[in-house]
């Protein structure tokens, strides 16, 4: 008590320590955007130099490789977690709405908040959950056990080559792994209106068709896509910085997961303010 | 073919090279030895230009490699070999995809041409029947065979060995020793190779240079280094704990 009691004595007694603590935060955050924004230019700097040679970046067998162990395997989980979630959400907005005979209004609402918001949303935390740790954790390895080095060594370039297939496969993943989430919220949802509130499955689709805008579906989308880069590029340079052998590939992955969770939450938020800015209704 | 003018490399507080000059001629075996830690593995990656000197100048043949851009660099790095301490295979590739990483990557190769001259260097380091193999089911000695084919298969000018026999038995340690020497014969290879392995440096090395506190202190052929009056060399030649390697360690370490 006494320590506590002191250390907040000092504290407030010297202000500006807290305020070079929190300048000290704010310069390595930005450091580390600045890093991460340059890797990203340099992985296209190698990209276009390799274009401009005539030849592929990288080959089309290490792109679907990736594709297959980051999307088609992620499929079981995020159909089932969105399954699972649509039916809760049928089921308890649909009690509610029950009270003022509205209940038809659930297959609409948990479309319209699939499609916009949970669907990428969720997607992007399992992703990064599951892809991105899988991504960090293989390259932070071959980081140490200089197999990176080796790439450089030989003349080529190491973000192209391990970089690029990752990220193109999480960017046009998660739209798909989107609309599968999606699609098992959905159905979930008309299986509980079934259920629970006597509406056929033929009528719950036709008021999903009629709730859900294409704009709707376009936001998700684009969310999706962004969802996508923000976590192969995250994932991947935490991976490529990795310092301090084995314990450093552990600690990495932890803060990879961590960043691109929160970093997929916050510029979901962004998203959502700027978009209901420019387009209110 | 090779040279290093004044370099200085810092590693935040400590001053690994402090001023290092060093010349190797074409087909040369310089080896270069010194205390663990002392900056030997350093040089490689200076030659490279995988790390880049606080001051001083690296060259290879006629390129600045401290000044090129890095397209160029990497088109430079495509005459230069390396085989790793610990091998740096890829992991997650067989033994034939390892060697022809470079080749898929770096040239118009077609298939056949390119497992062509995989079998090629992999029969030069007796590893031909290993090709379909992953690196984790390959011993110690099979994997710097493996790494050294990768590193001859663009037919390189120059190969850069980090301890290539460190950690293994003497038996197989002979026979990447033969092999480095009988390869650059052949090839007619320059190279430059980093061990702190007596026996193994005297076998290969037709020169040899020992890094002391960041810099040359001798460098003189193979016959004459053995001979070398300069006390640290004698030292570390001998294995002594007397002498001015361990000046003022070994009384810390007694306090201790």
């Amino acid at each position: 008590m006494a320590e506590t009691d002191t250390g907040n004595e000092a504290l407030t007694a010297n202000p500006v320590v807290v305020v070079q603590g929190i300048g000290e935060l704010y310069r390595d955050f930005l450091r580390e955007v600045g890093s991460m924004f340059w890797f990203i230019v340099q992985m296209f700097d190698e990209i276009l130099e390799r274009i401009r040679q005539g030849r592929v970046p990288f080959r089309a067998s290490s792109f679907f490789r990736h594709t297959e162990r980051a999307g088609v395997e992620s499929v079981p989980l995020v159909g089932l977690v969105s399954f699972f979630l649509g039916l809760t959400m049928a089921l308890l907005t649909g009690y509610q709405l029950q009270r003022f005979g509205t209940e038809r209004l659930v297959p609409g609402l948990v479309a319209i908040a699939f499609t916009r918001e949970l669907g990428p949303l969720l997607t992007g935390i399992m992703l990064a959950a599951r892809v991105g740790a899988a991504f960090t954790a293989e390259l932070g390895t071959m980081q140490v056990s200089e197999e990176v080095e080796a790439i450089e060594a030989m003349g080529i370039g190491p973000l192209r080559f391990l970089v690029a297939p990752r990220m193109l496969a999480l960017f046009f993943l998660m739209p798909c792994l989107s609309t599968v989430s999606n699609i098992a919220a959905i159905f979930a949802s008309s299986l509980i209106c079934k259920a629970y509130f006597s509406i056929a499955f033929v009528y719950s689709l036709d008021l999903v068709t009629d709730a859900l805008l294409i704009r709707d579906i376009i936001t998700g989308i684009l969310k999706s896509l962004m969802f996508g880069l923000l976590i192969g590029s995250i994932a991947c340079y935490r991976g490529l910085t990795v310092k301090g052998g084995a314990a450093g590939v552990g600690t990495s992955t932890t803060s990879s997961v961590v960043t691109a969770i929160t970093t997929v939450i916050g510029f979901d938020t962004l998203y959502n303010i700027v978009y209901t800015v420019f387009f209110p209704t | 073919m090779v040279e290093l003018r004044d370099v200085v490399m810092q590693f935040e507080e400590k001053k690994v090279l402090d001023g290092l000059s060093l010349k190797v001629h074409p087909q040369d075996r310089l080896v270069i030895m010194g205390q663990s830690g002392s900056g030997k593995s350093t040089i490689l990656r200076l030659i490279l230009g995988i790390l880049q000197p606080n001051s001083g100048s690296v060259f290879f043949k006629q390129f600045e490699i401290t000044r090129l851009p890095r397209r160029k660099l990497q088109q430079v790095r495509q005459k230069i070999g390396m085989v790793y301490q610990y091998s740096a295979l890829l992991s997650s590739r067989t033994v034939r995809d390892n060697v022809a990483l470079p080749l898929e990557e770096l040239t118009d190769k077609s298939r056949e041409e390119i497992d062509k001259i995989v079998d090629e260097k992999l029969a030069l380091v007796g590893m031909q029947d290993a090709k379909d193999r992953l690196p984790s089911e390959l011993s110690g000695g099979m994997r710097k065979r493996v790494s050294l084919a990768r590193a001859l298969v663009m037919d390189p000018e120059l190969i850069l060995f980090d301890e290539p026999v460190a950690g293994l038995d003497p038996v197989i340690a002979s026979v990447i020793d033969e092999l480095i020497i009988s390869l650059s014969e052949k090839s007619k290879v320059t190279s430059i190779i980093v061990t702190h392995e007596m026996g193994s440096a005297f076998r290969i090395g037709t020169r040899m240079a020992m890094l002391y506190q960041g810099k040359i202190i001798e460098d003189a052929p193979s016959e004459q280094f053995k001979q070398s009056t300069n006390p640290v060399v004698a030292q570390f030649l001998s294995g002594s704990t007397e002498g001015p390697i361990l000046e003022g360690s070994l009384d810390a370490i007694a306090t201790k």
